[in-house]
C-alpha cells in the first residue's frame, strides 16, 4: 500500500477539494472519491520515484526532530533551498520524511 | 631558611603560605627539650592558622613591650631573622598573658612541614570533566509512543531499541528513557548538570501527563582528560606494569592502565593524552591521576 503522504500537498489538496465538490452535486459517490484517492496515492508515488530527476539541496538550521512510527519530522529555520537555477528563502520549514522503499525518498515539505 | 640550631631534624620546609597542596599531610610538629613552646592544642594544623596564631602573639608582644619594631612580619611572617629578633627582645619584657611562650622560636610554627619528598609534588594538571553518565528512576510506568509523538527532539524506533531517545540543549544532553520509568541521562561535564538535566527530562515527562518523580537519582560513570605535555613509552610501561596493563598497538594506539585503588580505568596514549574512566565520583580521577602522573614521568620519551 502506497503512503498517503502526498495527500496533503498542493496537487493532492486540489483533487480532494474537486472529489469534494463532486460529492456535494452528488455526481460521484464518496467510496468513489476514496478509489480515486487512492489511485492517486500509487499513481504520485511511482512518478516520484520514476520520472522525477532534478536535485534540490537545501540548508537551515534544525529547531527540533522527531522519529515514530518510522517517519521523520523535522522544523527547521532559516531555509536556503538550492537548485543550479535558483536559490528561495524560507524562514520555517516542516518536513515530513518516510522511507523510502527503494533508492529514492520520498519527502514532503510544508511552508 | 633560619639557621636556627636549636631545632634539630628539619627537612625542606615549603614556604609558609601555599602549603596546602592536595593530599598533603601537614603535621604541627613537636618541639623538643621544652623550648618554651607549649604543646598548644591546635585543631587546625593548617600553616595559615599557626600563623595567624603567632600574629596574635606577635601583636601581643608588640603591645605589651612597646619598643622599637622593625616592621612587624605579622602578615609576611617569611622572615625568620626578623621574627627571631624580635622575640629575643620580646623576652626580655613583661610576662604575657595567655598561653603565649616566653621564647618563641620563630621557625618551627612558622613554616608547615610538608612531607619533602620531590615525587610526592602535586603535578598541576587538573583532570578536566568530558562526561557524566547518571541513572534515575521516574516511579512510573510509560507509555513510549505518546512521549515519542508529543515530545520535541525524540526519536523512538522499538524495532531497533526499546527507549526513547531524547535530547535537550541546556545541558547538551541525551537521554534514554524506558517504558518501566527509568532513565539513562549522558553527555553532561559536571554532577550538578547531570542532574539539572535529568530533572529537565523529568520535568518533560512530567508535563506529557504522567506522574513523574525523581528517585534515586545517581552518578553510574564519569570520564575525565588531561595532558601531561610529554611523550610517553608505551612499551616501557606495559614492560613493568604488565599486571595492570594492556598494549596492542595493533588492535588499539593507548595502552589501557587498570589501576587497582582507586578502580579507574586510563588509556594512555603516546602523544601524553590521557582519558580516565570508570569513577563515580570526582575525586577518584584527580586520585588516579596523582598516582599515575609519577609513574608516567619515569617513562617520558627523551627522543
Amino acid at each position: 500500500m502506497a503512503y498517503q503522504l502526498y495527500r496533503n500537498t498542493t496537487l493532492g489538496n486540489s483533487l480532494q477539494e474537486s472529489l469534494d465538490e463532486l460529492i456535494q452535486t452528488q455526481q460521484i459517490t464518496p467510496q468513489l472519491a476514496l478509489q480515486v484517492l487512492l489511485q492517486f496515492d500509487k499513481a504520485i508515488n511511482t512518478a516520484l520515484a520514476n520520472r522525477v530527476r532534478n536535485r534540490v539541496n537545501f540548508r537551515g538550521s534544525l529547531n527540533t526532530y522527531r522519529f515514530c512510527d518510522n517517519v521523520w519530522t523535522f522544523v527547521l529555520n532559516d531555509v536556503e533551498f538550492r537548485e543550479v537555477t535558483d536559490l528561495v528563502k524560507v524562514d520555517k520549514v516542516k518536513i515530513v520524511a518516510c522511507d523510502g522503499k527503494s533508492e529514492s525518498t520520498q519527502n514532503k515539505v510544508d511552508k | 631558611m633560619d639557621q636556627n640550631n636549636s631545632i634539630p631534624a628539619f627537612q625542606g620546609l615549603a614556604s609558609p603560605q601555599g602549603a596546602m597542596t592536595p593530599g598533603m599531610p601537614i603535621f604541627s610538629p613537636m618541639m623538643p627539650y621544652g623550648s618554651g613552646l607549649t604543646p598548644q592544642p591546635v585543631q587546625n594544623t593548617n600553616s595559615l592558622s599557626i600563623l595567624e596564631e603567632h600574629q596574635r602573639q606577635q601583636q601581643q608582644q608588640q603591645q605589651q613591650a612597646q619598643q622599637a619594631n622593625t616592621g612587624l612580619p605579622g602578615t609576611s611572617g617569611q622572615t625568620p631573622q626578623l621574627y627571631h629578633s624580635q622575640t629575643v627582645a620580646g623576652s626580655t619584657t613583661t610576662a604575657l598573658p595567655g598561653n603565649t611562650p616566653l621564647y618563641n622560636t620563630p621557625l618551627t610554627p612558622m613554616t608547615p612541614i610538608t612531607p619533602a619528598t620531590p615525587a610526592s609534588e602535586s603535578s598541576g594538571i587538573v583532570p578536566q570533566l568530558q562526561n557524566i553518565v547518571s541513572t534515575v528512576n521516574l516511579g512510573c510506568k510509560l507509555d513510549l509512543k505518546t512521549i515519542a509523538l508529543r515530545a520535541r527532539n525524540a526519536e523512538y524506533n522499538p524495532k531497533r531499541f526499546a527507549a526513547v531517545i531524547m535530547r535537550i540543549r541546556e545541558p547538551r544532553t541525551t537521554a534514554l528513557i524506558f517504558s518501566s520509568g527509568k532513565m539513562v541521562c549522558t553527555g553532561a561535564k559536571s554532577e550538578e548538570q547531570s542532574r539539572l538535566a535529568a530533572r529537565k527530562y523529568a520535568r518533560v515527562v512530567q508535563k506529557l501527563g504522567f506522574p513523574a518523580k525523581f528517585l534515586d537519582f545517581k552518578i553510574q560513570n564519569m570520564v575525565g582528560s588531561c595532558d601531561v605535555k610529554f611523550p610517553i613509552r608505551l612499551e616501557g610501561l606495559v614492560l613493568t606494569h604488565q599486571q595492570f596493563s594492556s598494549y596492542e598497538p595493533e588492535l588499539f594506539p593507548g595502552l589501557i592502565y587498570r589501576m587497582i585503588k582507586p578502580r579507574i580505568v586510563l588509556l594512555i596514549f603516546v602523544s601524553g593524552k590521557v582519558v580516565l574512566t570508570g569513577a563515580k565520583v570526582r575525586a577518584e580521577i584527580y586520585e588516579a591521576f596523582e598516582n599515575i602522573y609519577p609513574i608516567l614521568k619515569g617513562f617520558r620519551k627523551t627522543t
